[in-house]
């Protein structure tokens, strides 16, 4: 809405808005910026009652730990040299003479490489880096900070475990949730039968109903599976109670009535001529599917993708009943932490770990953030 | 499309949502009407339990189920009616307090006080959301373009961080000495407990609900504002139309549909609310509707759970939620019916 | 920041190592599958971890195990071998016949036990106990010393006790209190109730705790909040044991299992400042204002001979006195060889007191009671409602719960 010279805004606006947005900003980010610097620190610091020994730790700094001025200028020029690489470089990287095919994949294969390279970066290279110059300029820390809580999660509580569930039950989850909500999406959006009409309304119900009824009803029926499924498997009828793969059947159910919302209205703003020239062709549905929308589907397919990673990626209800130690995802892991009878060290280490939780959604935002918005007004959202 | 064909695509994602959705409903309905009790006898028992060095052992009355020959409990099923809506909602209580004006009385019938709340958090976050949502989508819109990108960034963070961390994170901000609690200890002068009535606590959960679930209404927004036809505003402004008016007739009209999404989600979601109630510890003061039927499901330490009043107040949700829906899915109804 | 790099290496060749030595500390090899279910506190964390040291064990410590417990033992065969209860929790494994009785194996195997250990139900051996736990009083000895001031043991001199703490100034809040809604506010009260000498049902099953005590213990606990943080509603046992870290308050009447924290150096700035003693009784002479509770494992039914009997040997090597002699800390444990330390001191004589203190009610009737005070009572403390119009509201819900769970 730039440009002419009558859209132009009086300062005093233009002022509100800006410190409005300076607000609102900070009070998103606070926060959680607020747990991450908890997280740093000895338990006596993290709780402490003056806001300046939260963030400058005397007591995690008594400890000998933190960091010098060259730490944190170089750690800030790290973090900063990343943010640019994610949200410019990768994007144009990835978008470079590419019609909109295997995108999807390309994507993925930027982001893990862009995950390792930067973890590279920033946990091995620089504190080699900066712990030389250190020692070469004898600098004493400054600010406290500890990366003690981070290992006794990672390492002694074996958190990469819980990290790998995570990751297996999301990905299931999104790959399911996109396979068949894109098959349905397209064929109500094709249709305008009654039926189709009616199939969308009572998913808009489902949608709305209360997680926890439907989640106690699964609890016997998954432990008993192995008997109730014995008469058609045979012998091989198996538990499913603590099974990755049942979890992620329920999620994706109960993800559908949003997923199938969202691509209907993303395949409507596909003009049907499309498909309809290639119908003419010869084409069946399914053909015309696959050769004429597929290529030009993505952007609501990864928009959508999102959200359903979001809902398994913070699941609760759901993988905290279903699920047993060993195939536990993160975010009841966390809730453990809590829950059992807890010191204030097992509580930093929570936030510890919550901090864990948030970084690769951090990150994913960073990565797909342009495509958020861009499959959201390609028309995912037109009601 | 043929049936056939339009079969085959929705097919998956149909037979998904019926056995994980649709058949756990139909039970939950069933079991509203049918009460399944344990046929219990009574037996006198001796128990010892360890005290420090000696124990102590005591003979007592115990009721306990029956087993039959296979080690299963035996059950006996019954169909009761509504007698477990009668539990939920305890209507000669409610009336009689509702036929004396008194509220708290009302109010103190779990069921009651947690629609109370479930309604007043809807309905209260439902404007804060579409309005904060709107102003952010308006202001990032405003800003220059160098910035946008770093504030949509931090924008969206509270709407993808987990809802039990995000709720937790605010909650160690107030609770007991936390950090902006002696903020405002330190301007007011005086002792404040945040945790300690129910209105604070109340409004904590408003202000988490906002900040977790603003972003999303406003980057939906944002993206609806990318498509506003600049023609229609240029000629508006030739018209000599002001800014309120710009905004209100045709920014907000052609955002509508987009307002109505929103509305949707958020009402449906705002409708459950129940992480904030176990993220605040809220138990004493407010309930929502879910929670209570959690807290109907949750077993006791002797493995009681109260299925059937689960049932009927799970079923009681969904009519609020389809009630308050209505408006909405009349809408979509009559779009529908134009567009065909 | 070197020192993450270093600390990494370590542990990882830390794990390596383990690896191969997981079969030191224990005296028999397992050979067959087993896993066990049960909380995740401390205490359950020394006795898995040492029961995994026979190889072929996984544990899961799991706070869903209320839920997950009853419906993982019915299964056929049993999700789980091995589970962990306390007197509540049995409950439902035993209505059920989902554990199996153990005196045949305790006869095999169970020569180091003693008969403190064993649970009996009906005459027959249905659980082995390894810990007490009960709340008692602990308080700061450095504040009554220099106030001069005695160990209080009613309650009524508790609050002259946190009177002149309060007149004297110097914590915030004299006392702390494990009230939060829900099942803390459920527990405080019935330990007072019973102080009181009430009774909570009736023979016939019908809800007694509309009485004078139920009244006198509502107004006993009411009068103590008023020493209390003002958030006391949502202050369960880590809020009061972090509040005695930060030495914000004097006294609380506490879990026996918390006291280790107090001398925590990383976390309490109140090391060797607090002492234990036996709950206070409500009235004079009366037992203890509290209840007893044990920890133990069970055996599911629903598995072969072979595995129950590697899974009850598994199970005493996590018990044995090698891992108590490590562990002494976590529990006051019944194992033999346990040597009572410092803070152990008023968990035992609260439980050696006499009249001693009940063990707390295990019983159907006993669960639906604790949700529905669970439930009501914080209407009371929030001034919604008075002390009558409460204990009646319980005892609707009571009756309510209890015709559906088919108990009336």
């Amino acid at each position: 809405m730039s440009g002419p010279k009558a859209l132009q805004q009086p300062i005093s606006l233009r002022l509100f808005s800006s410190a409005f947005l300076a607000f609102w900003c900070l009070l998103a980010a606070f926060p959680i910026v607020w747990i991450a610097v908890m997280s740093f620190k000895a338990p006596v610091d993290a709780f402490a009652g003056n806001p300046l020994d939260v963030i400058f730790g005397p007591v995690t700094r008594a400890g000998g730990e933190g960091l010098t001025l060259v730490d944190i200028v170089l750690g800030v020029a790290v973090l900063y040299g990343a943010v640019q690489v994610a949200m410019r470089s990768l994007p144009r990287l990835v978008a470079t003479d590419a019609p909109w095919g295997p995108v999807a994949f390309r994507w993925l294969i930027a982001s893990v490489v862009f995950t390792l390279g930067f973890v590279l970066v920033f946990f091995g290279l620089l504190p080699a880096i900066s712990g030389a110059i250190n020692g070469v300029l004898g600098l004493d820390p400054i600010i406290g900070l500890t990366t003690a809580h981070y290992e006794a999660v990672w390492i002694d509580n074996e958190f990469w475990r819980n990290f790998v569930n995570s990751l297996i039950v999301t990905v299931g989850v999104v790959t399911v949730s996109l396979t068949v909500g894109t098959l349905a999406g397209y064929a109500l959006a094709r249709s305008g039968s009654q039926l189709a009409f009616w199939i969308l309304i009572i998913a808009l119900v489902f949608r709305a109903l209360p997680h926890s009824v439907l989640v106690a009803g699964y609890l016997p029926v998954f432990v008993n599976s192995a008997a109730i499924l014995e008469p058609i498997l045979g012998e091989n009828a198996p538990t499913l109670y603590g099974q990755p793969l049942a979890v992620i059947a329920v999620l994706v159910s109960i993800n559908q009535p949003f997923t199938i919302w969202m691509l209907r209205s993303f395949f409507q703003s596909i003009p049907a001529e499309l498909d309809e020239a290639a119908r003419v062709d010869g084409c069946t549905h399914f053909q015309a599917f696959r050769w004429v929308i597929m290529p030009v589907m993505w952007p609501g397919v990864i928009t959508t993708g999102l959200f359903s990673f979001l809902l398994a990626y913070n699941d609760f209800l759901v993988t905290s009943l279903l699920l047993d130690a060993s195939n536990q995802t993160m975010v009841p892991a966390i809730a453990g932490y809590f829950n059992r009878e807890t010191t204030t060290t097992d509580q930093v280490e929570a936030v510890a770990a919550a901090v864990s939780i948030t970084a690769p959604l951090f990150l994913l935002v960073m990565i797909f953030q342009r495509q958020i918005v861009s499959g959201l007004t390609a028309g995912a959202v037109k009601g | 499309m043929k049936f056939r064909t339009f079969a085959a695509f929705v097919g998956p994602s149909i037979f998904l949502m019926l056995l994980f959705i649709a058949a756990p409903l139909v039970s939950v309905f069933t079991q509203s009407f049918y009460l399944s009790q344990p046929v219990v006898e009574s037996v006198e028992v001796e128990t010892c339990t360890p005290g420090f060095l000696t124990q102590t052992c005591t003979t007592e009355v115990r009721t306990q189920p029956i087993l039959d020959e296979n080690g299963r409990i035996v059950r006996e099923t019954r169909f009761v009616g509504l007698q477990s809506y009668r539990n939920v909602l305890e209507p000669e209580r409610a009336w009689a307090a509702i036929s004396s004006f008194d509220i708290s009385g009302l109010l103190a019938i779990d069921f009651w006080k947690a629609l109370r709340f479930t309604l007043t958090f809807t309905l209260i976050t439902l404007p804060l959301v579409l309005g904060v949502g709107l102003a952010i989508a308006l202001a990032v819109n405003n800003a220059a373009k160098s910035v946008r990108g770093p504030v949509i960034f931090v924008s969206l963070l509270p709407f993808i961080i987990t809802p039990v961390i995000g709720a937790l994170s605010i909650r160690w901000l107030f609770v007991g000495d936390g950090i902006l609690t002696r903020l405002m200890e330190y301007y007011s002068g005086t002792d404040i407990a945040m945790f300690a009535q129910g209105w604070t606590i109340e409004i904590l959960m408003l202000f988490y609900r906002v900040w977790h679930v603003a972003p999303f209404a406003f980057v939906i927004f944002y993206a609806g504002l990318q498509t506003v036809n600049t023609d229609t505003v240029e000629a508006a402004i030739i018209d000599g139309a002001s800014r309120w008016q710009r905004l209100w007739y045709i920014i907000v009209p052609h955002l509508m549909p987009l307002i109505v999404f929103v509305a949707l989600i958020h009402l449906m979601d705002a409708y459950r609310v129940f992480e904030e109630i176990v993220g605040f510890s809220s138990q004493a003061h407010v309930i929502s509707l879910q929670w209570l039927t959690y807290d109907f499901l949750q077993p006791d330490d002797s493995g009681n759970r109260a299925v059937s009043r689960a049932s009927a107040s799970a079923m009681l949700t969904m009519i609020g939620i389809v009630v308050l829906l209505i408006p909405l899915l009349r809408k979509t109804w009559r779009d529908h019916r134009g567009t065909r | 920041m070197k020192k993450l790099l270093l600390a990494s290496a370590v542990s990882l060749g830390a794990i390596m190592a383990s690896g191969s030595a997981a079969y030191a500390d224990c005296a028999i090899q397992n050979n067959i599958e087993l896993s066990s279910l049960s909380a995740g506190f401390e205490a359950w964390k020394s006795v898995t971890d040492a029961m995994a040291e026979c190889g072929n064990f996984t544990a899961e410590l799991d706070q869903e195990f209320r839920t997950k417990q009853p419906a993982a033992f019915a299964a056929d065969p049993s999700l789980y071998q091995i589970g962990g209860v306390a007197n509540g929790t049995i409950t439902p494994l035993l209505n059920e016949g989902t554990i199996r009785p153990l005196d045949d194996l305790v006869a095999a195997y169970g020569q180091d036990l003693s008969p403190n250990q064993l649970i009996r139900v009906d005459g027959q051996i249905m659980a082995i106990a390894m810990m007490v736990n009960t709340q008692h009083l602990m308080y700061r000895h450095d504040i009554l010393d220099d106030l001069g001031l005695d160990v209080p043991t009613t309650w009524e001199e508790v609050i002259i006790t946190a009177e002149a703490i309060r007149e004297a100034d110097v914590v915030q809040y004299p006392l702390g209190g494990t009230m939060k809604a829900g099942w803390n506010l459920a527990q405080d009260f019935n330990n007072m109730f019973l102080g009181y000498g009430g009774s909570f049902v009736n023979d016939d099953g019908t809800p007694n705790v509309n009485t004078d005590a139920g009244v006198n213990a509502l107004e006993m606990m009411a009068r103590l909040t008023e020493f209390m943080d003002p958030e006391y509603l949502v202050s369960d046992s880590t809020y009061v044991q972090q509040q005695f870290q930060q030495g914000t308050i004097a006294m609380a009447n506490l879990w026996a299992s918390r006291a280790a924290a107090m001398d925590n150096a990383d976390e309490s700035q109140v090391v060797g400042l607090v002492n234990t003693a036996a709950a206070p009784t409500a009235t004079p002479g009366g037992a203890p204002a509290t209840t007893l509770w044990w920890d133990g494992v069970v055996i599911a039914a629903n598995i072969t001979d072979e595995e129950a009997e590697a899974a009850f040997q598994v199970a005493l090597e996590g018990m044995d006195a090698e891992m108590v002699a490590e562990h002494s800390d976590d529990a006051i444990w019944l194992i033999p060889g346990y040597e009572p330390n410092r803070f152990a001191e008023g968990a035992i004589a609260t439980a050696t007191a006499s009249p001693a203190p009940q063990s707390y009610p295990s019983s159907t009737e006993m669960g639906l009671m604790h949700t529905a005070l669970g439930n009501q009572l914080p209407a009371f403390f929030t001034g919604e409602l008075s002390a009558e119009e409460t204990l009646e509201a319980v005892e609707a819900e009571y009756l309510t719960a209890a015709e559906e769970a088919g108990v009336l």
